[in-house]
């Protein structure tokens, strides 16, 4: 449970809120790379943590994020033309580099040198991973680039796609480090009592703060001769998660999948999903599936990645497979995953949690971890210092799941794996 | 007219507020019975005095009304689970009863669930009705028990309508004689579209004098028009605390006393600025209702114009005009609006969400209008005051009947009428 003040703390992130501030010290996933295909193609409109941008690349392939209104009249840029190294206004002509710069006021006299005092807001972008990526902050602040291990993997071993939700991102981003609802909401045979998530329904979540933010495991004791059936997760600061995506355990190449909650603005948010092989072999097309262009099938690229399943039809809900077949009747399959029964559930909750009315519960641990870090971050940035986080510490982890003896705590048998490499435990002591 | 803070005093019902603590003194029909038609069945959303509410009938077939959003994480109810005498939330499996207890709390490894409860409001079903009560426990009134929730089932038809305004000002229409036999008349002998007839003492009698009668319930009230030299028509109704209209049906189209209906509606606050009509008519006589009366159809506030799988909403709404047709207006109806409650809801729609009262010119056809106003106030003053609202506590309305009657000009209406507006012998039905 939050205050009524908390709880704006912690869901706003428009210019000037605290939480706003914070989300701007670190590099945001902005759009697809293939939304900005080919050079002097159409511009894309962009709405990141409240702001309205657009998106274009220019004539030599670089990428500009800049304000939609023109400096001018304020008309979209969105209408502009994309040409010779610029966008240019439709209104009155004036153009504008990826820089911000105005290098051409064709509306003005010959001899003003008017252009040179205009810029417009542009921020800083960088491609890679399959995703355009760009930095909002105080330009002094700039943190190194966002290497997560999935984008540096070859692109035979990613997918990567996004889906709007119409909810805060902070419920977004709850459901995805609450490890226990994936025995109930996930539950898509429910005659079936051996997954390892029926036989225990109510595991010990515990939760380990690192300086990148927490790596957490849930534990699922099955019996003394089995031992205990441990997921473990990573949250990465401000947004992000990784879960391991395989029961091959024992497989050369086992995958680690994830999520970014991205704010568009208060009410609404984009989950980024991806996948990424950790070993020699590439992914295939079943791996790939709910986070590939697969699932643009049914999420609808030409009306804001919004999915044909929403709101306006209460997810597609069958209460006839609700009753004899899953715990939902909302559909899961290789396009859609689990992710519909999410973003559904997370919708339902109202557009932004009232968390002054909530219960949470020993198993709610990783939430409130969550909270207490992004708030803690959020008051030091706003006193001045550098959020958890923002250096490189994040690079190289992953995700694990293993069936371990109950006498070893996973925090020790998991070691050397959580991390790529070195015997190494990102865990701080 | 009213001065505006005395329009939101009686016009805002949300939780806290002086009519919406006054309105959960009362029982309010929630859901139709056939939207839970068995046990287990599928939960429904319902929205009543601004609260987001989730209703289902479980494996015994008892009747659950809860807070939408479960109180654990607040994921919403309605994509829950209806099973094993309880209804489970889907994203951690937390169930609750129909009292909102909380049964089972799967996901914890020490639960905690004789800690939790949700929100449950107590139900009475009758009358093809789910009703709800809000208010608190120790207030709880007796069973609603209308004359229409008693006759048997062949002689009785309900249905709702969301309507997109605020609750008052669709009772202020439901108490309003005045204007029935002009917006609802037809201009033309042989006019095909609804609506009422040239040729009926409502459409050929004069200018109402209205009479109102406080009671205990509310008030009855009587729209006296003289017809010809020697008689007058006069329409006998009754207004029930807190949104409660019962007016009379007897006279047919030919103007004679030839059947035992009475008709109604509830006007159920969704929020400040959508209202559920509930429509019921029923035969108190030996004679059943017609399938087609039952389904209301022509009215436009039955099933054939009003549409289950959309919030019950109307086909004819604000989004395109009502299905005004101008053609018809100009030779058949006076609004060109087709069926009687299409009309009603039009033009009540059209006074903008919240009537600005403070900009209204009342006359004397308004008295009923007026005297409604003043009830309510009185009873939010009662209810702040820790008293009793008029209407709450009684069984004075059990026995209430609508009449109208044409008779001989010089007698008292009183005299006529009243005796058969408090029947003894009743229910009578087949």
């Amino acid at each position: 449970m939050l205050n009524a003040q908390d709880n704006q703390h912690v869901t706003q992130t428009g210019p000037g809120t605290p939480m706003g501030e914070l989300m701007r010290r670190y590099w945001i996933p902005a759009l697809l790379s293939w939304e900005l295909a080919e050079p002097d193609g159409t511009p894309v409109r962009v709405k990141l943590l409240g702001e309205e941008l657009i998106a274009f690349k220019d004539t030599d392939g670089r990428i500009g994020l800049i304000d939609n209104y023109c400096p001018h009249r304020r008309a979209s840029l969105f209408f502009g033309r994309n040409e010779e190294c610029g966008l240019r206004c439709v209104y009155h002509g004036w153009k504008f580099d990826v820089d911000g710069n105005c290098v051409d006021m064709p509306s003005e006299p010959a001899e003003s040198n008017f252009k040179d005092k205009v810029k417009v807001l542009a921020y800083p972008c960088m491609d890679m991973g399959g995703v355009v990526w760009t930095y909002m902050g105080p330009l002094e602040h700039q943190p190194p680039p966002p290497l997560f291990e999935w984008t540096q993997v070859v692109e035979t071993h990613r997918a990567v796609n996004k889906v709007l939700q119409e909810s805060n991102w902070l419920q977004g981003l709850e459901g995805g480090v609450d490890s226990v609802h994936a025995s109930y909401l996930h539950n898509n045979d429910i005659a079936n009592t051996t997954r390892y998530e029926s036989r225990s329904a109510a595991p010990s979540i515990e939760v380990e703060p690192t300086d990148y933010g927490y790596a957490y495991g849930s534990v699922r004791h099955l019996s003394k001769e089995e031992g205990n059936f441990v997921r473990a997760y990573q949250f990465i600061m401000p947004f992000t998660q990784l879960r391991p995506d395989d029961r091959r355990e024992s497989s050369a190449s086992p995958k680690v999948a994830g999520h970014m909650w991205v704010p568009i603005d208060d009410e609404h948010h984009f989950v980024w999903n991806f996948v990424y092989s950790l070993g020699d072999e590439p992914l295939t097309e079943a791996d790939k599936a709910k986070h590939s262009d697969l699932a643009y099938e049914v999420i609808d690229i030409n009306n804001g990645f919004r999915c044909i399943w929403n709101a306006d039809n209460d997810y597609g809900i069958d209460r006839e497979v609700q009753r004899t077949q899953t715990f939902t009747g909302i559909l899961a399959d290789a396009r859609v995953g689990a992710n519909l029964q999410d973003r559904g559930i997370q919708e339902s909750m109202g557009t932004i949690v009232d968390r002054t009315r909530e219960h949470l519960a020993t198993t709610d641990r990783a939430i409130i971890a969550t909270r207490r870090m992004l708030q803690e971050a959020a008051n030091i940035v706003g006193d001045g210092g550098t959020p958890r986080g923002t250096g490189p510490s994040y690079y190289k982890v992953r995700s694990i799941q293993r069936v371990l003896p109950v006498d070893v705590p996973w925090q020790e048998g998991m070691k050397g794996l959580l991390f790529e490499g070195a015997e190494y435990s990102p865990i701080m002591q | 007219m009213l001065t505006a803070e005395e329009n939101v005093l009686v016009t805002k019902i949300g939780p806290g507020t002086p009519m919406g603590e006054t309105m959960r003194r009362y029982w309010l029909p929630a859901l139709l019975s056939r939207e839970l038609p068995n046990p287990d069945c599928d939960p429904v959303r319902l929205r009543i005095l601004s609260e987001d509410l989730v209703g289902f009938r479980d494996t015994n077939g008892d009747i659950g009304i809860l807070e939408e959003n479960c109180p654990h994480r607040l994921a919403s109810l309605f994509l829950g689970r209806n099973e094993e005498s309880g209804l489970r939330c889907v994203y951690h499996g937390w169930k609750f009863d129909v009292n909102g207890n909380c049964v089972d709390q799967m996901n914890e490894p020490i639960d905690f669930k004789d800690k939790v409860k949700a929100k449950a409001y107590p139900t009475y079903e009758a009358g093809d009705i789910i009703w709800v009560y809000m208010g608190p426990k120790d207030k709880i009134p007796p069973i609603p028990n209308f004359e229409y929730t008693r006759v048997p089932d062949t002689h009785r038809g309900v249905t709702k309508v969301w309507q997109e305004s605020n609750w008052l000002q669709a009772l202020e229409g439901g108490i309003d004689s005045s204007h029935a036999p002009i917006l609802h008349r037809q201009i033309r002998e042989d006019a095909k579209s609804a609506g009422i007839q040239m040729s009926t003492p409502f459409v050929r009698g004069g200018a109402p004098k209205l009479e109102v009668d406080v009671t205990d319930y509310g008030y009855r009230y009587t729209g006296i028009r003289p017809l010809g030299d020697n008689e007058q028509y006069v329409r006998g109704y009754h207004f029930a605390m807190p949104f409660t209209q019962l007016r009379p049906s007897q006279i047919g189209r030919a103007g004679a006393p030839d059947r035992t209906h009475v008709d109604g509606h509830h006007w159920v606050p969704i929020d400040d600025d959508n209202v559920m009509v509930w429509n019921w008519t029923y035969s108190f006589g030996p004679v059943p209702l017609t399938e087609k009366e039952r389904t209301q159809e022509g009215t436009a506030n039955g099933w054939p114009n009003v549409d289950p799988n959309n919030q019950y909403r109307a086909k004819g709404n604000v989004r395109n005009n009502w299905l005004i047709d101008r053609d018809v207006q100009r030779t058949d109806t006076f609004t060109g609006i087709d069926g009687i409650n299409a009309q009603d809801r039009g033009v009540q729609e059209s006074m903008g969400t919240v009537v600005d009262r403070t900009r209204e010119h009342l006359g004397p056809a308004d008295v009923a209008i007026i005297a409604t106003r003043k009830l309510l106030i009185e009873a939010t003053r009662d209810v702040a005051e820790g008293g009793t609202p008029r209407g709450a506590d009684t069984t004075s309305y059990y026995n209430v009947r609508a009449i109208e009657k044409i008779f001989d000009g010089k007698l008292a209406w009183r005299d006529v009428l009243l005796p058969e507006m408090y029947p003894e012998d009743q229910p009578v039905g087949g």
